[in-house]
């Protein structure tokens, strides 16, 4: 019997991991270009753009800059297994990188893009105060109406499904089975299949071109869906923690709320950034439940920004695009583990 | 601590009855085990006697008040729940405090008691920690503690053990009784091992199938077993049940006939005969009975004493001897025998004991 060379199949095993961590992190990035580059040339544009013209030079020298650096990154994490020397590595490529943008692009970049942030009349400074009879809003006020219908509806939907998943998961009452299952009927159609029908209850009930019509009707769209995911992570609650509660001198309200609730407080965050995000980007109902110009939102706001006022300023329409995104990226990126989260309670439901 | 009464308490469900007609009572500060298989009804009782079920009949009464109607959260009860269910977002010590806050003590009291009571239980170093962070055996605990902080009248333990491995288990099962007694709170135990229930309780009650089969002392249960059920359900390994049939002074067993007192002479029909293990030995060479002729078809050593499987004239037959080396090879052919006294008859029809009817060999 031969001897068995361990260490040579020790630096082959070590290569082989490296070679696959290397591979993979290469495939990562190449599928997450096509993602991430029109975000990103969003970005430049609306801190480089001029009036009346896109300079895709900076987006290609910012890319000769960022390219190299990212896959110089790539390479770092495969080939050096020291942590320390990793974030030592990582922190002298981000330099150069940001030394290498200021020297190619540094003057290109302004924020005059930004203006409407601060201009209150920015459509009449522009064209002239006959603009859409002048009742262009500044950005802010459909930023506050955006914010109100995306918080207000979010409100509602939390509390109403978690009322109901509750109800659904413990409670036993006839026509349980058939809710639960017209629940998920209504998911079978899209919401904007029922648009007319929905704008003439609106119509009728007196909420035309108020806010309160899309903050309703985003609502009760949302709900079945919603209240199955809660449903889901009630089911996944014990009963034992609940009676324990009750014989510990609890109600069952005070049962729900002190020992229930906190144990799917990962669910209803889940919801409450669906919800906020769904009534932050919604477009479809805010345009059709108005017949003038009786409010605004950002979805509106960006468009007439893009379509009726500005034609080719592609610098400005980018920098409002870039400012409508930033609330739906950031809840996105902090909570983000909440919304794994919703997959799991989803299937238990 | 309190008397706590059931009468004639029955449970149901539309057509499904989970508990039948039970009647029982339970001094101060005693401990009672509520022994059965799964699904006789034992943790319906208890959530009863919790308040968390409604009997559908029958009265429930604390030291002679009916609190049928009276909510969960009045009853003072505290129970340790078989998954313990501990609130996993509160602390250790929130968890203990959690009765408390419901019965408005004062902070630091709260405080002050469950300290005192985590170090009853001896958990007084995993107060910040939360459930999720804790052994079976510390959660378990944690959850004894929380159940004898409100100073409840009445601790309900639902398969406290069956979670913990078996060393854990030895050592819970003394530490409870200890906190018991040192409390002197009624406590009703519920559990399918006969071993817990033997060795922790004053009192057995042994169900089967939502009825009471038999209260008793430990010892009452195993020496007089009230019928088929609680004889086979108590003892390990368990006993010999053995058809026969009874014709006055005679038990026909096949082809085999025993000697039979304390019947009628004009007493018979079909029987079983109770035999346990520990009660067969080998006959001595030369006695003036015959015995059984026995041929081993088995031998298990377990440990301190060894289980025989035999096959005889009334059919094969587990015996022990309190031999750690197996004695006896398969094949080996050997006399047994028994005391009459420690013979049991049952009426095949009731299942009951058969009081004062022996068989003899």
């Amino acid at each position: 019997m031969t001897a068995i060379d361990w260490n040579r199949l020790a630096t082959r095993a070590r290569r082989g991991r490296r070679v696959r961590s290397g591979l993979l992190l290469a495939f990562l990035t190449l599928v997450s270009l096509p993602v991430i580059l029109p975000f990103f040339w969003v970005v430049v544009i609306s801190v480089s753009a001029r009036t009346g013209g896109v300079e895709a030079a900076v987006l290609w020298k910012a890319c000769a800059v960022l390219v190299p650096c990212v896959l110089a990154y790539a390479g770092v994490h495969t080939f050096i297994a020291s942590v320390r020397a990793r974030i030592i590595a990582g922190l002298l490529l981000g330099g150069l990188c940001l030394i290498g943008l200021y020297v190619l692009i540094g003057a290109d970049l302004h924020l005059n893009n930004y203006r409407f942030l601060v201009n209150p009349n920015l459509i009449e400074d522009i064209r002239g105060a006959a603009t859409i009879g002048g009742q262009f809003p500044w950005v802010w006020e459909a930023f506050g109406n955006s914010l109100l219908v995306a918080i207000t509806s979010m409100t509602l939907k939390v509390i109403v499904a978690t009322l109901a998943g509750y109800y659904l998961s413990r409670f036993a009452f006839r026509g349980r089975s058939f809710f639960l299952q017209s629940l998920l009927l209504l998911e079978v159609f899209h919401p904007w299949m029922l648009t007319i029908p929905i704008f003439l209850v609106i119509f009728w009930v007196g909420l035309l071109n108020t806010l309160s019509g899309p903050i309703l009707v985003l609502t009760v769209i949302d709900l079945p869906f919603y209240i199955f995911i809660m449903k889901g992570f009630f089911d996944a609650v014990p009963w034992d923690i609940e009676m324990s509660a009750m014989t510990d001198g609890a109600t069952r309200r005070q049962a729900f709320r002190h020992v229930v609730l906190p144990q799917v407080r990962g669910g209803i965050i889940a919801i409450s950034v669906l919800g906020f995000i769904k009534g932050w980007e919604e477009y479809v109902f805010v345009t059709a439940l108005r017949t003038g110009n009786s409010y605004w939102v950002m979805s509106t706001y960006l468009y007439y920004v893009a379509e009726d006022v500005m034609g080719v300023d592609y610098g400005l329409v980018a920098a409002v695009s870039v400012f409508y995104m930033l609330p739906s990226l950031l809840l996105y990126l902090f909570l983000q583990k909440y919304l794994t989260q919703l997959t799991l309670g989803g299937v238990k439901g | 601590m309190a008397r706590v009464d059931l009468q004639n308490v029955t449970k149901d469900w539309g057509t499904a009855v989970a508990v039948d007609d039970i009647s029982l009572d339970l001094k101060d500060g005693e401990f009672v085990a509520v022994l059965g298989p799964s699904g006789c009804g034992k943790s319906t009782t208890l959530f009863m006697l919790a308040g968390i079920y409604a009997p559908s009949s029958g009265d429930i009464r604390f030291d002679g008040a009916r609190v049928n109607d009276v909510e969960a959260r009045d009853r003072n009860v505290g129970i340790v729940f078989q998954s313990y269910a501990l609130y996993p977002n509160m602390t250790v010590l929130q968890n203990i405090l959690f009765p408390l806050r419901f019965k408005k003590v004062p902070r630091t009291d709260a405080e002050r008691e469950a300290r005192e009571i985590a170090r009853l239980v001896q958990i007084e170093n995993l107060l910040d920690r939360r459930p999720g962070q804790l052994s079976g055996g510390q959660q378990q605990r944690v959850a004894l503690a929380r159940a004898l902080v409100k100073k409840p009248n009445l601790l309900l333990l639902d398969e406290p053990l069956s979670n913990l491995d078996a060393t854990l288990r030895l050592s819970m099962r003394a530490e409870i009784r200890r906190i018991q007694r040192e409390l002197g709170v009624t406590t009703i135990l519920v559990t399918h091992d006969q071993i817990e229930a033997t060795t922790m309780a004053d009192r057995i009650i042994c169900m089967n199938a939502g009825r009471v089969e038999q209260i008793g002392t430990p010892t009452d249960l195993y020496r007089a077993p009230e019928t088929t059920f609680v004889a086979a359900f108590i003892g390990s390994p368990p006993i010999n049940l053995i058809d026969a049939r009874l014709a006055g002074d005679t038990l026909e067993i096949g082809d085999k006939r025993l000697r039979a007192t304390g019947a009628g002479a004009d007493h018979g029909g079909p029987v079983k005969l109770g035999l346990r293990p520990e009660h067969i030995r080998e006959a001595e060479a030369g006695s003036a009975t015959a015995g059984l002729a026995a041929t081993i078809t088995a031998s298990e050593p377990m440990g301190r004493e060894t289980l025989y499987t035999a096959d005889t004239p009334i059919g094969s037959l587990h015996f022990l001897e309190a031999t750690s080396m197996p004695r006896l090879a398969p094949g080996a052919k050997l006399s047994l025998t028994f005391d009459g006294d420690d013979s049991l008859v049952f009426d095949a029809a009731t299942t009951r004991l058969m009081h004062g009817v022996c068989a003899h060999v």
